[in-house]
């Protein structure tokens, strides 16, 4: 026990590790406007798995005469396992981080009709309004269906790997149907407290109800998106 | 050689991947076995079958889908496919609730020694109907009325209708809709000749100019004013001017505001239609094919009408309506101007003196410029009730009139219901009935001795009621509704428990001619029945079991469609499978294969409009629309020294007429409407600060309120809602009504407002 401290560093980022990453990925996916969260990954991953493969050439073919056993052992863990390791959680990362992008949602055409709406600068639907008046400012998408990122639930996952199924399979309605309760959290977090939103009555009145999502905003406040039977028109002209 | 396990209890590698092969395949299969939240998103307020429907409460028909969960209701959300498109106002989401509030009539009750005490049906409907034939016996059918609602189903007022005019043989049937729309609908009859509105809600969107006069939108109309809204959002350049003397909500979304003196209307109307002559408005091809003038009973030239609005400059209204000329003139022009301009309107313009004349000139402003039947351009009033139109003003169930346009003073019309209802010549009296005002007043005289009121509140909602109130007490009152008690119960000797909303079936007509169905989805509380179910138990017991055949909302809906195809209101392709399948059809609608109509008196969309010109006015004799002389009047109530400040009433978003059913919502209770809003200015000079106890006195009455401090009404103004039970403000206004509509002038009295000392 001479070098207790050698044994130590590796403990504590083995415990690091696994909390650090997604606390760490979270922050890089709201680090900077100019740098997106998905070069972050994708950079990180490309450094990881080179990385790896050097690290890897380098131990056996290199320097594997001049390594005691142990040391030997431990950077082959680390190029085999380790490295690896990192490169897959930021190539997952970056795909999740690319999809947040309004074209990554464009890219499945079920989607067309309400990107084309979004994008339509007379449309008067939710979605329209809060795009076109700047009010996000990027991954419109995302902004309003917070569940699917890195940092979403484990129920927006489920149905990201769901809707997949159906689209793979061909098994989904056309026009797509909303299913259960949207969460009103995802308007409420940017207006609820504001004066606006304070001097209505019904939504003192309604608190409660909104908060459990038993009453969704968008029965008085929308439609957000151009309804089943208008995409339908939409598309068939 | 695999490993053999010691221990029997031990899992081998192939049992181990056989487990977790069936794991995965009863998790695939897992939305089939009642998990499916384990697969897909589920809705917080689970419901086991969706139902489609249409919102309770205003005169806007919102489409809703009511989800039940066992027999109970458990939500109620907006109907994608209806023209709301899904969506529906803080009140339609406390449909979901209203059901199931307290204050529920749930038994027959007798008044017994000043008491109103439990009693069966059969005791209740026996006394009510052994005194009203008592009455009928003692003093003529006239000594008995019905006195019904824009709320009840068409099928029960088109009943109550035919069983009072036909079957017990008096025209004393009038309901809430005289204190509502009756100005709305003589000003289209006099105008066309035919009543509702020429326009549809989908004129909205191709409206490029807004005329909103006398509505706060915003609040009383939530949904229709979203769509309003909608056409601003997708064409900024669209224009919005509101005619209001409060800065409501919905003005603050206006390009122009012309906050005029409560009852000025008619010097602001003709003061627009003085500029469009004045700059070349006017449609010439309009004036010389389609229109004709007329002033009373006198026909006029265009020449004559022009002579008449001289005296109506800008500059003289701004004076009587208290705003600038400029406004006047920039509200004609945008007006005038635009490609397409819809005016939309509601109790503002209704409820005051000049009711009609202020109607019937907002037409007059859209005839004259040619801003008629075509995509947006329209007049189009907005209701209040969710059946005023269908139910009461189309089934003619008003003292003045029967069904489809029909009057009681035309003996050709009175000839015509008799033959389709079957019943001997003259057994329609030829004598109108009693309209609302004068109905309660010959309760205090004792004229009439019984009275049936159905689901509405008049012990609230009468002007001036306090002085109506005795004649109540006096009168042997029966009263059906689905609340108690209520500000009118007080006054009953019977009271009837009615199911609300869908534990009935019926159809309603809304303000756009949109017949629509409600179903029946669960059963009425305790002992209630359906109004229809009440009056053909009535009319058994008053022997007109035989004129009452249709019994069962289907059965009536098919007599009365029937009926309407021998009137220019034909909506008998409106059949009950068309009705359950579709989200309502808006009449004329002659046949089953016609989709409805969308704008009236049009060749070629109207199916009753056979004429080739633009226009067909065929509720005219003569095919054009009228366009009248109107004067402004002086007020009735003038304001003085000792009551110096005008009262005006109206509503709030989150309740609905007495709060009989919104009151008790539990999303809707911590509401309080409890105010009387004051202009800072005013509130100085009487020394009254924001919260303040304060009395408004009129020459009729007295009602206590808290004070509002705020700029929403103007110096002068004062303004209170009419909801709450707890301060009848009605106890304040003015009785005076419109000498052709009969509709009380609830929106302008004079008042004095001081501090209530402790």
């Amino acid at each position: 026990m001479m070098y207790p401290h050698r044994r130590l560093l590796p403990r504590l980022l083995a415990i690091a590790a696994p909390v650090g990453l997604p606390h760490a990925t979270a922050w890089a996916a709201g680090v900077h406007d100019a740098v997106s969260s998905v070069d972050v990954f994708r950079s990180i991953g490309i450094v990881a798995a080179a990385a790896g493969i050097l690290l890897l050439v380098l131990v056996q073919y290199v320097f594997r005469k001049r390594l005691v056993h142990g040391v030997y052992h431990r950077l082959l863990l680390v190029g085999v396992f380790l490295l690896p390791l990192a490169a897959t959680w930021s190539t997952t990362t970056t795909v999740m981080e690319g999809t947040k992008s309004v074209q990554a949602c464009m890219s499945c055409h079920v989607m067309h009709p309400f990107v084309i709406d979004m994008t339509n600068a007379s449309s008067p639907t939710l979605a329209a309004r809060h795009y076109r008046n700047n009010w996000i400012a990027k991954d419109q998408c995302y902004a309003c269906h917070v569940t699917y990122g890195v940092t979403g639930t484990m129920a927006g996952k489920r149905d990201g790997f769901r809707h997949w199924l159906h689209y793979v399979t061909n098994t989904y309605p056309d026009p797509i149907q909303y299913v259960g309760s949207y969460a009103n959290s995802n308007c409420l977090s940017c207006h609820q407290g504001t004066g606006k939103w304070e001097r209505v009555k019904s939504h003192q009145a309604l608190v409660g109800e909104l908060s459990t999502d038993r009453i969704a905003c968008i029965s008085c406040h929308g439609p957000p998106h151009p309804l089943p039977k208008e995409r339908t028109m939409a598309a068939s002209k | 050689m695999p490993h053999i396990p010691d221990d029997p209890n031990e899992l081998t590698r192939r049992e181990l991947i056989r487990l977790l092969g069936a794991s995965a395949g009863l998790l695939c299969l897992s939305p089939l076995a009642g998990c499916g939240n384990l697969w897909e998103r589920q809705p917080v307020i689970p419901v086991d079958s969706w139902h489609k429907g249409v919102c309770r409460f205003c005169g806007t028909g919102c489409g809703v889908m009511i989800g039940l969960k066992g027999n109970k209701i458990a939500d109620v959300k907006g109907d994608d496919e209806a023209h709301n498109r899904g969506r529906l106002c803080v009140k339609g989401l406390a449909t979901r609730d209203i059901l199931y509030s307290e204050g529920r009539a749930l038994y027959p009750m007798i008044r017994k020694n000043g008491e109103l005490q439990r009693a069966s049906w059969d005791e209740a409907l026996t006394l009510v109907a052994q005194r009203f034939q008592e009455a009928i016996e003692a003093h003529g059918p006239d000594s008995v009325a019905y006195y019904g609602s824009g709320q009840l189903y068409t099928q029960e007022s088109y009943t109550a209708n035919k069983l009072f005019k036909a079957g017990i043989g008096t025209n004393n049937v009038d309901g809430n809709p005289r204190l509502c729309m009756a100005s709305a609908a003589s000003g289209y009859v006099t105008t066309f000749g035919k009543d509702e509105p020429p326009g549809c809600y989908e004129d909205m969107d191709h409206a490029e100019c807004f005329f909103i006069t006398g509505s706060n939108t915003l609040e009383c109309h939530p949904i229709l004013w979203e769509r309003v809204r909608d056409r601003k959002r997708s064409r900024p350049a669209t224009k919005i001017i509101l005619v209001d003397p409060r800065k409501t909500f919905t003005v603050r979304h206006a390009d122009l505001h012309l906050p005029i003196l409560p009852g000025t209307d008619v010097s602001l109307y003709n003061a627009m239609i003085h500029v469009f002559l004045e700059q070349n408005f006017i449609d010439r091809d309009m004036v010389e094919h389609y229109l004709s003038f007329q002033d009373g009973e006198r026909t006029r030239t265009f020449d004559e009408f022009k002579g008449h609005i001289a005296k109506y400059t800008p500059e003289a209204a701004a004076r009587t309506c208290g705003i600038t000329p400029r406004d006047i003139r920039e509200a004609a022009f945008l007006f005038a101007s635009s490609n397409a301009t819809m005016s939309l309107w509601t109790m503002g313009l209704n409820q005051q003196v000049e009711g009609t004349a202020s109607n019937r000139l907002v037409s007059a402003m859209h005839l004259l410029t040619g801003q008629f039947g075509r995509p947006g351009a329209t007049p189009f009033s907005l209701t209040g009730q969710p059946n005023a139109c269908g139910g009461v003003r189309d089934t003619g169930s008003l003292a003045h009139a029967l069904p489809n346009g029909r009057l009681v003073a035309n003996p050709k019309h009175r000839k015509e219901m008799e033959d389709l209802w079957k019943v001997p010549g003259g057994r329609i009296s030829p004598k109108p009935g009693y309209h609302t005002v004068a109905l309660f007043d010959a309760m205090n005289r004792g004229a009439v001795k019984c009275c049936l009121v159905m689901c509405t509140n008049p012990g609230q909602t009468l002007p001036n009621v306090t002085a109506y109130r005795q004649g109540m007490e006096k009168t042997f009152l029966v009263v059906a509704d689905a609340f108690y008690p209520t500000e009118t119960t007080k006054f009953a000797d019977v009271v009837l428990p009615a199911a609300l909303w869908v534990e009935k079936e019926g159809v309603t007509g809304n303000a756009e001619r949109r017949y629509h169905l409600y179903p029946k989805l669960v059963d009425p509380p305790g002992e209630a029945k359906s109004d229809l179910d009440i009056l053909v138990e009535l009319a058994d017991r008053l022997g007109h079991g035989n004129l009452i055949s249709a019994r069962t909302p289907k059965d009536v809906w098919d007599e009365w469609r029937k009926i309407s195809a021998h009137s220019k209101y034909n909506f008998e392709g409106i059949t009950y499978e068309r009705l359950q399948k579709e989200r309502g059809l808006l009449w004329p609608c002659p046949t089953e294969t016609h989709p409805g109509t969308k704008r009236r008196y049009v060749p070629g969309q109207d199916p009753m409009a056979t004429g080739v010109g633009r226009f067909d006015f065929y509720g005219k004799p003569d095919g054009r629309a009228t366009v009248w002389l109107d004067h402004q009047e002086e007020p009735l109530d003038p304001y003085t020294a000792e009551f110096p400040l005008i009262f005006n009433t109206g509503r709030i978003l989150e309740h609905w007429h007495t709060m009989t059913i919104t009151g008790p919502a539990p999303t809707l209770r911590t509401i309080h409407p409890d105010y009387l809003e004051i202009h800072p200015y005013d509130a100085r000079q009487l020394k009254i600060e924001d919260g303040d106890p304060v009395i408004v006195k009129s020459r009729r009455g007295e009602v206590e309120l808290r004070a509002r401090l705020t700029d929403i009404v103007r110096p002068g103004m004062v303004f209170a809602t009419m909801h709450s039970a707890r301060h009848l403000v009605n106890q304040a206004t003015h009785d005076a009504h419109d000498p052709f509509s009969k509709q009380p002038a609830f929106k302008r009295c004079a008042v004095a407002v001081r501090r209530k000392t402790a």
